[in-house]
């Protein structure tokens, strides 16, 4: 009998042998090399790995938003047979005063502890955990913890938690940040006001959180998960559990995709923690529920704008009050409130801008990194505020952008000039320029799909075309002084090249990447991609667009000083400067064509190593007026969507989306491609129907029938009119990061495209039925 | 315990009451997974191929295996046959799904949302519970009420539902384009030969709702011998009419059960503005 793996290795020669050529180096277009195993569906998840002998692990969690716990009585479980240990906060080191606390960690602030220790602060809060030998028995177990709770009154509008008493010793705001810019008392002609809301959106990983922790004879564990930022999680653990760094490792292990920080803190320090304690293996996966309860979300927001500009529509000043909810625990969202304040106006020139932006602590599930957190909330309601401006000015949205767009050199309102590439006027152009797709009545012999579905209530008479246009912009890497750094290695052994580097794969096809840098830069088309794990040297967090920057430079140093090492002596023998031999078509060539050497020939026997380091220019923390030079560089995308509105049942369908994105440099073109399909999708899923809903702080749809996710009948056909080439010199390649930025825009274009159809002032992501309703 | 006839299950479940017969799954092991249901045995009926078709009795009824699935029923010589039940079937769910989840299963599921319950109740279905040594005929609509539920030891054999040979339509509203549980949905069936219109709105409550009165006075506005036409205004008075009926003043209030003064919630405005927009569209359809 063939095993799958056979079969996938048949067929990725059979593509190899049968079609054309593999593509080689930057710019072209090579296949993932995860793809296939993933689609045939035996790529290995986290939730599939074994160890001999081990225990399962379960975890306990809050019923209530917010309570004192007064009591843990552990004993029903512990008697349990099969039950091998129970942990609570006491189970792991004390605070500073010598009670237990939980060991709280964060990524900014250390703030949100592993196990609930005396409060829990938001539903789903993890209070205790067990090993047992059997999953079923782990579960049972968890249920037979008796915790006394104290129910206490949920904070869980935004707006209350200013004068709520504090939540957590900590206070209950996280960070205000006012950005004060030009005159406070410029006034346009034109004034047009807003108020606008964004839901909870949820990263939803279809791979649940899973893992294995395997004690070490030195005391101490080794961890398999789907980890985006092993060390960084490999720090956080440590720390909590009191342990040296050095005695944790972090495998990456069967990443599944994912738009956010992958990993929850108290997952994995949880699962380490038994393993220490049981002295064996311990693998936990959890169920879709609690993955909605322990990931964090996108940050929920109130967003309040006024636009002053003259007759013309030439913004004159924005004043803007912006409340991000972050549930109960910090996480990064300072870092999310600065990006929304500081791309409060968006891709526009503006002279005066006054805004005050606050994020606040609640009883509400925490909110985190996604995609473009922080820029999302605020390019939906200046967007939203364009297109009133557009109607009060008599304009069509297109032309009022374009008066307003910034180009590189121009100024954000935080002080710091763009100086990357930002050809916002470029790319509006592009998506304009496109045709339009055929409305149904022009085009009667192709199957029209009603909004509602097939075979659903759509009505032909009811429904109206809708047309939105949106720009937007978003940071890469880490903004307000953050150390952006990564390491790699580069081996190159007789005919093939090894990259190693900690820089995970999470679906933004980094190692397709580091392929392609390597076969460039060396010429050797078999390039291995070693396994990211903490013991190798630190890449840093997949997130923020900032592998293929940060990651991909380190990539390309190494192989450059490896160039050098090989050429150095065939230079040296022809008595050339190296600068004068060039790598091509697998040969090394000289200037004048004297020498012509295969790169195989010249690499045999040899065995070459370099390592080297990527380290962009350093950014300034905002300071109290809001200003500072805080971001490395900014992306931008220019959207179109056509929508088809049933203006009776609200029903809304996501026709097609035109995109037009500053890329930069296309180093992989259809993985680019795909990248913006899936940040177009993300963005429709917050549009239309992504909605992690709560009520008193209780979530309301944590399953994947409640939480309703795109379908591929959901998502549109996207229409990439133009990918914008023009080098930013300070990045590597001059290439620009792409995925976020898709899914910041989708979001705005679709409301404009809605409004239009219907008419309605669409103010609330997402959009829901009865916002669409005109009758 | 995998019976491979009826008479075998119905005496497998006589000797372990506690047992869940068990056919699609799609519903019961959702239910084990997240920890809710712990089934002291299973009888897996997925061997008993008699129960996956159907056959035809004196008297214009067709009678429905409950192992009928989503998918088959969705095929056009079904679709022929009962085009509401079809309609209904092929909004269910997405294919790996309705591959499996059998029509039996979403009657015993009972959940507010399960798409076939408002067809069935529209066409006054019966359904046959067997048990060991005999069976017997239940109401669609008491089966889901509550009123006359299934007993310990008995197995949902079989779907009788009349063959009206008239059109019929099922709508749902939903909160995407793919398939996904329905906000309301409608279902309206015609019968000529009682000059009867029959409607049953699925999703706004536990159980589909039948607004009686709106269907005797509709019936009552169509030219039944002619062209079976209907005045446009009528169509919608239909609607609201049914919405009206369905969809409480106090719909989505705290302690719903109280009085209300204050005319009806936010949320039953809503809910019955999407009611009345697919029984007027279905009326609509049935009569075009």
């Amino acid at each position: 009998m063939t095993s799958p793996t056979d079969i996938g290795a048949a067929l990725q020669q059979d593509g190899g042998e049968g079609g054309a050529p593999e593509p080689f180096g930057l710019g072209s277009s090579p296949l993932r090399s995860d793809a296939l195993p993933k689609a045939l569906g035996i790529y290995p998840y986290a939730a599939d790995l074994w160890a001999e002998g081990l225990l399962w692990g379960a975890v306990l969690r809050s019923p209530h938003p917010h309570a004192r716990i007064r009591g843990i009585d552990t004993s029903a479980a512990l008697a349990l047979p099969g039950v091998h240990a129970v942990v609570t906060a006491a189970d792991l080191p004390p605070g500073p005063d010598g009670l237990p606390d939980g060991a709280p960690a964060g990524p900014i602030v250390a703030d949100r502890p592993v196990l609930a220790a005396g409060v829990v602060r938001h539903h789903g809060e993890p209070v205790a955990a067990v090993a047992a030998d059997h999953p079923d028995t782990a579960r049972l177990a968890v249920g037979l913890i008796a915790v006394d709770y104290e129910p206490l009154e949920a904070v869980t509008d935004p707006e209350q938690s200013f004068t709520a008493p504090p939540l957590h010793p900590d206070g209950n705001l996280f960070r205000h940040l006012p950005l004060r810019t030009g005159d406070p008392d410029a006034v346009g002609e034109i004034v047009v006001e807003g108020l606008y809301q964004v839901g909870r959106q949820d990263p939803a990983p279809l791979g649940a959180e899973a893992g294995l922790a395997v004690p070490r004879p030195d005391g101490g564990v080794e961890l398999h998960l789907s980890s985006t930022d092993p060390h960084g999680d490999r720090d956080r653990t440590a720390t909590c559990l009191g342990l040296e760094p050095d005695r944790v490792r972090l495998v990456a292990t069967g990443v599944p995709g994912a738009t956010t920080d992958r990993e929850d803190l108290s997952f994995q320090v949880t699962l380490a923690l038994l393993a220490l304690r049981t002295g064996r293996p311990v693998k936990m996966t959890l169920t879709r529920e609690e993955s909605f309860h322990t990931h964090t979300s996108r940050h929920p927001a109130l967003l309040r704008y006024r636009h002053h500009a003259d007759a013309e529509g030439t913004l004159v000043k924005v004043e803007a009050q912006i409340l991000l909810d972050g549930g109960a625990y910090a996480d990064v969202s300072a870092e999310a409130l600065a990006a929304a304040t500081a791309f409060s106006v968006g891709p526009y020139v503006c002279p005066n801008v006054f805004v005050d932006a606050w994020a606040v602590r609640t009883n509400n599930p925490p909110a985190g990194r996604m995609r473009g957190e922080g820029a999302l909330q605020t390019c939906f309601a200046y967007e939203s505020q364009l297109d009133q401006l557009a109607a009060r000015v008599g304009v069509d949205p297109v032309e009022i952008r374009r008066r307003n767009a910034m180009a590189t050199g121009d100024p954000l309102p935080t002080g710091q000039a763009v100086t990357c590439p930002a050809p916002v006027k470029a790319l509006l152009d592009a998506v304009a320029a496109e045709p339009l797709p055929a409305l149904p009545v022009d085009d009667p012999d192709a199957e029209w799909l009603l909004p509602g579905g097939p075979g659903g209530a759509g009505d032909p008479a009811a429904v109206r075309r809708g047309i939105g246009y949106a720009v937007g912009m978003v940071h890469m890497l880490g903004a307000e002084g953050e150390d952006e750094v990564s390491t790699a290695t580069v081996r190159v052994s007789g005919d093939h090249a090894t990259v190693i580097c900690a820089a995970v794969d999470a679906g933004q096809g980094f190692a397709t990447l580091a392929r392609q840098i390597v076969q460039t830069v060396l010429g050797v088309s078999e390039v291995y991609i070693a396994p990211a794990d903490s013991d190798q040297s630190i890449a840093g967090p997949s997130a923020r667009g900032r592998h293929t920057w940060v990651s991909g430079g380190a990539v390309e140093r190494a192989a450059l000083m490896v160039r050098h090492q090989l050429l150095q002596p065939i230079a040296a023998n022809f008595g050339m400067s190296v600068e004068l031999l060039q790598i091509a078509d697998g040969k090394i060539t000289s200037y004048d064509g004297v020498l012509g050497m295969p790169v195989a020939e010249a690499l045999e026997g040899k065995e070459l190593w370099a390592t080297a380091q990527c380290r962009p220019h350093p950014t300034e923390p905002l300071d109290e007026s809001g200003h500072g030079d805080a971001f490395v560089s900014i992306s931008f995308c220019a959207m179109r969507a056509v929508v088809d509105v049933d203006i009776e049942l609200g029903a809304v369908r996501v026709v097609e989306m035109t995109v037009a994105q500053d890329v930069g440099r296309a180093l992989n073109p259809r993985q680019i491609e795909d990248r913006i399909e899936a940040g177009v999708a993300q963005g429709v899923g917050l549009a239309l129907m992504e909605d992690l809903q709560t009520s008193g702080g209780v979530l309301l749809n944590p399953s994947l029938t409640g939480y309703r996710l795109p379908t591929s009948l959901d998502t549109p056909e996207v229409r990439i009119a133009a990918l914008l080439e023009e080098r930013d010199v300070v990045a590597t390649f001059g290439a620009k990061a792409v995925s976020a930025v898709p899914a910041v825009v989708a979001p705005a274009a679709v409301a404009a495209a809605v409004r239009a159809a219907t008419g309605l002032p669409v103010g609330r992501l997402p959009i829901r039925a009865e916002d669409a309703v005109t009758v | 315990m995998l019976p491979a006839s009826l008479d075998e299950a119905v005496d497998a479940l006589a000797a372990a009451p506690a047992a869940v017969p068990v056919a699609g799954a799609t519903d019961l092991m959702e239910a084990v997974n997240a920890g809710r249901l712990r089934p002291a045995a299973l009888v897996g009926l997925g061997r008993i191929t008699e129960l996956r078709g159907w056959r035809y009795e004196d008297g214009g009824t067709a009678v429905l295996g409950a192992g009928l699935t989503h998918a088959r029923m969705d095929r056009p010589d079904f679709a022929a046959l009962i085009p509401a039940l079809a309609d209904a079937a092929r909004t269910a769910g997405p294919p790996q799904v309705r591959n499996v989840g059998t029509l039996g299963g979403n009657i015993v599921t009972a959940a507010p949302a399960g798409d076939t319950l408002p067809v069935l109740t529209a066409l006054e279905a019966t359904v046959t519970l067997a048990r060991s040594g005999g069976t017997r005929e239940v109401p669609v609509s008491h089966l889901l009420t509550g009123l006359d539920p299934v007993r310990p030891g008995e197995l949902l054999t079989w779907v009788r539902v009349p063959l009206l040979h008239a059109p019929q339509v099922f709508l749902k509203a939903t909160g995407r384009s793919g398939p996904a549980r329905a906000t309301a949905s409608v279902a309206l069936v015609l019968d000529p030969a009682r000059r009867a219109v029959r409607c049953a709105v699925g999703a706004v409550a536990p159980v589909p709702l039948r607004p009686l009165e709106a269907e005797a006075w509709v019936a009552g506005c169509i030219d039944w011998d002619g062209s079976r036409e209907i005045d446009p205004v009528a169509t919608a008075a239909f609607g609201e009419y049914v919405a009206a009926a369905c969809v409480p003043d106090n719909y989505g209030a705290e302690g719903a059960w109280e009085a209300v003064t204050e005319g009806p919630t936010a949320a039953a405005v809503r809910l019955r503005r999407t009611v009345s927009v697919l029984a007027r569209r279905a009326l609509g359809r049935a009569l075009k």
